[in-house]
């Protein structure tokens, strides 16, 4: 369990953004449109954070991609950045790659477990011309 | 990892590749490691290995005259295609192709619901639809039918009734193949066909009456490579105005024969949906004493198990069942489910479980009220796509063997016995077959039982026994008359072997009719088993 103090504001997310060298986020300039938050791994953390909402979920990706993530990848743009468990990245990736959309930077967070599971901070970037901001 | 398709050199390849970018636009054709990374199977227990089998690129037609002009380039270079929809199917293969260096044709950007009709209560769709995309087709019409889909939900109606994968609901509607009506499919030589009435011009009953007139060949083009599916039909159920929940419980080991039995009854009378059997023994697997008694070489006996049964307090097995349907109707089929079973079987026991008015609220689909330990998975059973089903998954993912066995208590015992010893020889794998495991009810007629070994990037020991422990089910379960239902491209000229009748006819016959019309394998040359005359050579 990463606490509020581990986080420190986004602080597990933002070293990944900006290890990224990744040229979709030179066409992201205005920076994470939204964070996912995997409550099985991330508490008591704020609603937002400057200005980008954070959507909550407890590892089942349905509900944040039905009311969400689909609309909000058919447009041009919108970079998540998350703290989530692996498996629920990994849905995350194969949906993205179906939206034009990829991995572009991640980082474990946590060991694995039985079913070896772990946490995970993550950034999901347009990277196709077709949506692409 | 960059591979060519069989018999080309690499400026060919890049000129079919220009061809093939004037056909669809530069934008959606990849090649490269990176943009076909999406296009290996990550479920793969050949992960990173020689076995593994690579794309070469990836072409993204918008329309059926695009997928005709893609087919009708790769003919002319002799270049194999590998269609997906979504591309999901994991487990069985994920997106990759039987042959390296095949070139996938993605169908995602196809993903227009044409249709659907709540009088008449059908769908048309494209392949790149999802179940998702489907749901929020029929939430518009304000939910008067409802989806089955399979778990989870993120696929495509036509890639998985092409699989022939199941969902949930009421029987005619589960075997997802079995309630398609029509199909538009493009042929090996790019000419577009439609299946049924579809071939009527004029007629307004393709998704109704699937035949037409003359052989009706859509059951071809599953699991097939005579075609690339370009729009499907398929039923819907209207929907039902109640859902209603029991269980049924018998003391002892053999009760599952009878039980059973009333199952199939009550199924085959299209008086229930899908059922969830279970043993309430399996609680006790904790222990190590049961784990050997439940694991025992030539399996328990059934004194033994009942002896543990009984010491324990608990019953047997366990079917929860569901009822469809107008409220009335559903008491009364559980009222008569329930007399049926209890007055044949002595000690068996009923549970009234939840029932409530359809479409169900969020808190009625989290499933949480049931008065036992439910194994029933509200979503899936009332037909909404969910992605929770990834919680089950383990590792990197797994691979998966689904014998077809046949729907009696006596076949699951010998199932249990006769692949609980095989499997003995992998004693690193779970006891996937032990004397609880239980069929499932998932196709229509039949049941099913699973072997799911996982799978792990960074451990290739491991995949190498995942891998032997597969082909090894194949063959055992063959020996026995289970055959497996799908299967990943590694696997399935083992399984097509396997159903050799009469010195492989089946598999002859399609072959003859895969050099009529495909010689040079322009269609996914071996899906299913079937080789072209230039593969076989």
């Amino acid at each position: 369990m990463i606490t509020r103090r581990e986080a420190i504001k986004w602080g597990v997310v933002v070293p990944a953004i900006a290890a990224s060298s990744q040229a979709a986020f030179a066409r992201a300039p205005q920076g994470l449109d939204a964070f996912l938050l995997d409550t099985r791994y991330v508490e008591n953390l704020p609603a937002e954070h400057a200005a980008i909402t954070a959507i909550r979920f407890a590892g089942d990706v349905t509900r944040p991609w039905f009311d969400t993530l689909d609309h909000a990848w058919r447009r041009r743009g919108y970079v998540l950045g998350g703290i989530t468990g692996s498996d629920a990245l990994f849905v995350l990736e194969v949906l993205a790659q179906q939206h034009g959309r990829r991995v572009v930077s991640q980082q474990q967070l946590g060991e694995k477990n039985e079913r070896g599971v772990y946490p995970v901070s993550w950034v999901i970037a347009p990277v196709h011309p077709s949506v692409t901001a | 990892m960059s591979v060519l398709p069989p018999d080309i050199d690499s400026a060919s390849f890049a000129a079919f590749l220009e061809e093939l970018r004037g056909a669809v636009g530069a934008d959606w054709v990849w090649s490269g490691d990176a943009d076909m990374f999406p296009y290996r199977d990550s479920f793969s227990p050949v992960w990173n290995t020689a076995e593994e089998r690579h794309a070469s690129a990836a072409v993204a037609p918008e329309d059926v005259e695009q997928v005709s002009a893609v087919v009708k380039i790769a003919r002319k270079h002799r270049v194999p295609l590998y269609p997906i929809s979504t591309g999901k199917n994991f487990g069985y293969g994920g997106p990759s192709p039987n042959v390296n260096g095949s070139v996938v044709l993605d169908l995602k950007r196809m993903n227009r619901v044409i249709e659907v009709n709540t009088d008449r209560n059908y769908c048309l769709v494209e392949p790149g639809v999802s179940y998702f995309d489907l749901q929020r087709a029929v939430d518009a019409t304000g939910n008067k039918v409802m989806l089955d889909c399979p778990d989870p939900g993120w696929g495509s109606p036509i890639g998985n009734s092409l699989e022939r994968g199941v969902g949930y609901t009421m029987p005619h509607f589960r075997d997802h193949f079995g309630a398609h009506c029509g199909m538009e499919v493009v042929l090996p030589d790019g000419e577009i066909m439609r299946t049924g009435m579809g071939a009527l011009p004029g007629s307004e009953t393709w998704q109704e009456y699937p035949y037409g007139f003359g052989p009706d060949p859509a059951g071809l083009f599953a699991q097939g490579n005579f075609g690339v599916v370009t729009k499907m039909g398929f039923r819907l159920m209207p929907m039902p105005e109640y859902y209603r929940t029991g269980l049924i419980t018998v003391p002892r080991r053999r009760d599952f024969i009878k039980l059973v039995n009333h199952v199939n009854f009550l199924s085959d009378s299209g008086l229930i949906g899908e059922v969830e059997y279970g043993s309430p023994l399996s609680a006790l697997m904790g222990n190590p004493d049961f784990f050997v008694l439940a694991t025992k070489t030539g399996g328990p006996s059934d004194a033994e198990m009942d002896a543990a049964a009984s010491a324990a307090g608990l019953p047997s097995f366990q079917v929860e069942l569901q009822f469809f349907g107008p409220q009335k109707a559903t008491l009364e089929n559980w009222n008569y489910a329930k007399d049926r079973i209890l007055s044949d079987i002595p000690g068996a026991a009923a549970v009234d479980g939840d029932h409530f008015t359809l479409p169900a609220s969020e808190d009625q689909l989290n499933n949480t009220t049931q008065p036992w330990q439910t194994s029933i998975k509200r979503r899936r059973s009332l037909g909404v796509p969910s992605l929770g089903a990834w919680k089950i998954v383990r590792d990197d993912g797994h691979v998966g063997f689904f014998p077809v066995l046949p729907r009696t208590g006596e076949a699951v015992f010998e199932v249990q016995r006769v692949l609980g010893d095989a499997m003995k020889e992998f004693p690193t794998l779970p006891p996937f077959f032990n004397a609880l495991t239980m069929p499932l009810f998932w196709h229509t007629h039949t049941f099913q039982m699973v072997f799911a070994p996982s799978i792990k990037h960074d451990d290739p020991q491991h995949n190498a026994i995942t891998h032997a422990s597969m082909k090894k089910c194949v063959a055992v379960a063959a020996e026995h008359g289970w055959g497996d239902y799908r299967a990943a491209p590694i696997y399935q000229d083992d399984v097509s072997n396997t159903y050799s009748f009469n010195n492989h006819i089946l598999r002859r016959f399609h072959e003859q009719l895969k050099d009529a019309i495909d010689p040079d394998g322009i269609i996914a040359p071996g899906r299913g088993g079937i080789w072209p005359r230039r593969f076989r050579a």
